[in-house]
C-alpha cells in the first residue's frame, strides 16, 4: 500500500474537519479511526486549533509524518457533517486510496453553502429578533435589523478593505453597529440605544468559541481550551473597545 | 392570558426566529437542522424565563438545551452538537459585555467589576450546564447511544 498517499488523505480529512470548527477530540479520533481502517496499528494524531500533525509507522518500521497548518477559521456545520459522514463511510468500506483521496478532495466543493445574500439576511434577522428578548419594541427591532445588515455587509463584503485580522475586524464591526444604533435612535427610528446596540452585537459575540473552549476542557485538551478561551476573551474585548469607540463617535453628532 | 402571551410565548417565538437566523450564518442546511436549532433556542429561553433570569437560570437553560440535543441526536441518529451550539447563542451574555464597557468608560469601577464578574459567571454557567447535562445523559442512557450513533 502507498502509505504516503494514505497519510496525505488522512491529513487532508483532519484539516477539513478542523477547518469546519470540529472539536479536537473529534479530529484526532476520526483520523485515528480512518488510519486504523486502512490497517495501520498505531497511528499518532495531534491537533490544536490551528495545526494538525499525523504520524504513522509503516509495517516495515519506517516512520512518516505530515503536518497541516490550519488558517483562522469560523464554524461551518454543514462541512463538519459532510466530513463526519465521509469519515464513517471510509472507515466502513475502506475503498481504494485513489477513490478515497478524490472524495476527500471534493469535500469543500460538494458542501452546499448559503449564498452571501442569504447569509446577509441571517445577519439581519438574528439581531432583529434579539431586540424583543432584551426588552425592545417594534421600532427597536427594525433598527436592530438595519444594524445587523450593516455588520453582515461589513463582514461578508468588506474583507478586502478591513483585512484578515480578526481582532480589528470585530472591533470595526462593533464600532459600526454602535455608531449606527446611536444615529438611528437620534433619527427617531429606534427607542433605546442600549437595546439596539446589544442586539446588533449579538452576532459578533464569541459564543461558539466559548462553548467550544469549555468542551475542550471537559475532553481534557487543555492546550486547545486555553487557546480558544484566549480567543473568546480577545473577541469580547474587541467588541467592548469597538462599541466604546462607536458611541464616542456617535456622541459627536 | 395576554400576559402569558407577552411574557413567555412572544419571547420564545423571537428566540426561535433568532436561532433560525443564526443557522444561515453558521451554514446549517435542511429544514430539520434549522428546526432543531430554533426549537432548542426557544426551549432554552423558556427555561431561562421560568427559572427567573439569573445565572442559575442560565445554567438550567443550558442543561435543558444539552438534554434536548442528546434526545435529538437519538431521534436523528447522528450527532447534533452543532445545532445545540446555535441554540445556546441567545443566552450568551452580549448585554453583559456591553454594560461592562459602558461602566468602564464612565469610570464606575464597582459596577464595572460587578457586571464583568456576572458576565463571566453567565458564560461559565452556560458552558458547564450544557456539557454537564449531555455527559450525565450519556452516562445514564449508554445503550441508547449505540443505537443513536452507528459508529461512535
Amino acid at each position: 500500500m502507498d502509505y504516503e498517499k494514505l497519510l496525505n488523505m488522512a491529513a487532508e480529512l483532519g484539516y477539513q474537519l478542523m477547518y469546519s470548527g470540529a472539536e479536537i477530540y473529534r479530529v484526532e479520533e476520526s483520523v485515528q479511526r480512518l488510519l486504523h481502517a486502512y490497517g495501520l496499528e498505531r497511528p499518532e494524531v495531534f491537533a490544536i486549533p490551528n495545526c494538525v500533525i499525523v504520524s504513522v509507522t509503516t509495517p516495515e518500521g519506517h516512520p512518516i509524518t505530515r503536518m497541516r497548518r490550519v488558517p483562522a477559521h469560523g464554524t461551518d456545520i454543514e462541512l463538519l457533517e459532510h466530513c463526519n459522514a465521509l469519515c464513517r463511510r471510509l472507515c466502513a468500506e475502506a475503498p481504494p486510496l485513489d477513490e478515497a483521496q478524490a472524495r476527500t478532495a471534493a469535500l469543500p466543493e460538494e458542501t452546499p453553502r448559503h449564498s452571501p445574500r442569504w447569509m446577509l439576511l441571517g445577519y439581519g434577522v438574528a439581531p432583529a429578533f434579539f431586540a424583543p428578548l432584551f426588552g425592545g419594541g417594534l421600532w427597536d427591532t427594525v433598527s436592530a435589523f438595519l444594524c445587523g445588515l450593516a455588520v453582515g455587509a461589513c463582514l461578508l463584503y468588506g474583507g478586502r478593505f478591513i483585512g484578515a485580522n480578526s481582532f480589528f475586524r470585530t472591533a470595526l464591526c462593533s464600532a459600526l453597529a454602535a455608531l449606527l444604533a446611536m444615529l438611528l435612535v437620534k433619527a427617531g427610528v429606534g427607542r433605546s440605544v442600549d437595546v439596539v446596540t446589544i442586539s446588533a452585537l449579538m452576532v459578533l459575540v464569541p459564543g461558539m468559541a466559548l462553548t467550544n473552549a469549555m468542551r475542550e476542557i471537559m475532553a481534557g485538551d487543555t492546550f486547545s481550551a486555553l487557546s480558544r478561551t484566549a480567543d473568546a476573551i480577545l473577541a469580547a474585548s474587541a467588541i467592548a473597545l469597538g462599541a466604546a469607540a462607536g458611541q464616542a463617535l456617535g456622541g459627536l453628532f | 392570558m395576554e400576559a402569558v402571551f407577552l411574557d413567555y410565548v412572544l419571547p420564545c417565538v423571537c428566540a426561535f426566529l433568532a436561532c433560525v437566523g443564526f443557522t444561515l450564518i453558521f451554514n446549517i442546511h435542511g429544514c430539520f437542522g434549522k428546526l432543531i436549532a430554533g426549537v432548542g433556542g426557544a426551549l432554552g429561553w423558556l427555561v431561562y424565563l421560568l427559572a427567573g433570569s439569573t445565572i442559575f437560570a442560565a445554567f438550567l437553560a443550558a442543561a435543558a438545551i444539552g438534554v434536548f440535543g442528546e434526545v435529538m441526536s437519538r431521534v436523528r441518529r447522528c450527532p447534533v452538537t452543532g445545532y445545540v451550539l446555535v441554540a445556546l447563542l441567545p443566552l450568551v451574555p452580549g448585554g453583559g459585555i456591553y454594560y461592562a464597557m459602558r461602566h468602564c468608560v464612565a469610570g464606575e469601577t464597582e459596577p464595572f467589576l460587578n457586571t464583568l464578574l456576572r458576565t463571566f459567571g453567565m458564560a461559565a454557567a452556560l458552558a458547564v450546564g450544557a456539557m454537564l447535562a449531555s455527559s450525565v445523559f450519556r452516562a445514564l442512557f449508554p445503550r441508547l447511544r449505540r443505537h443513536g450513533k452507528r459508529s461512535p
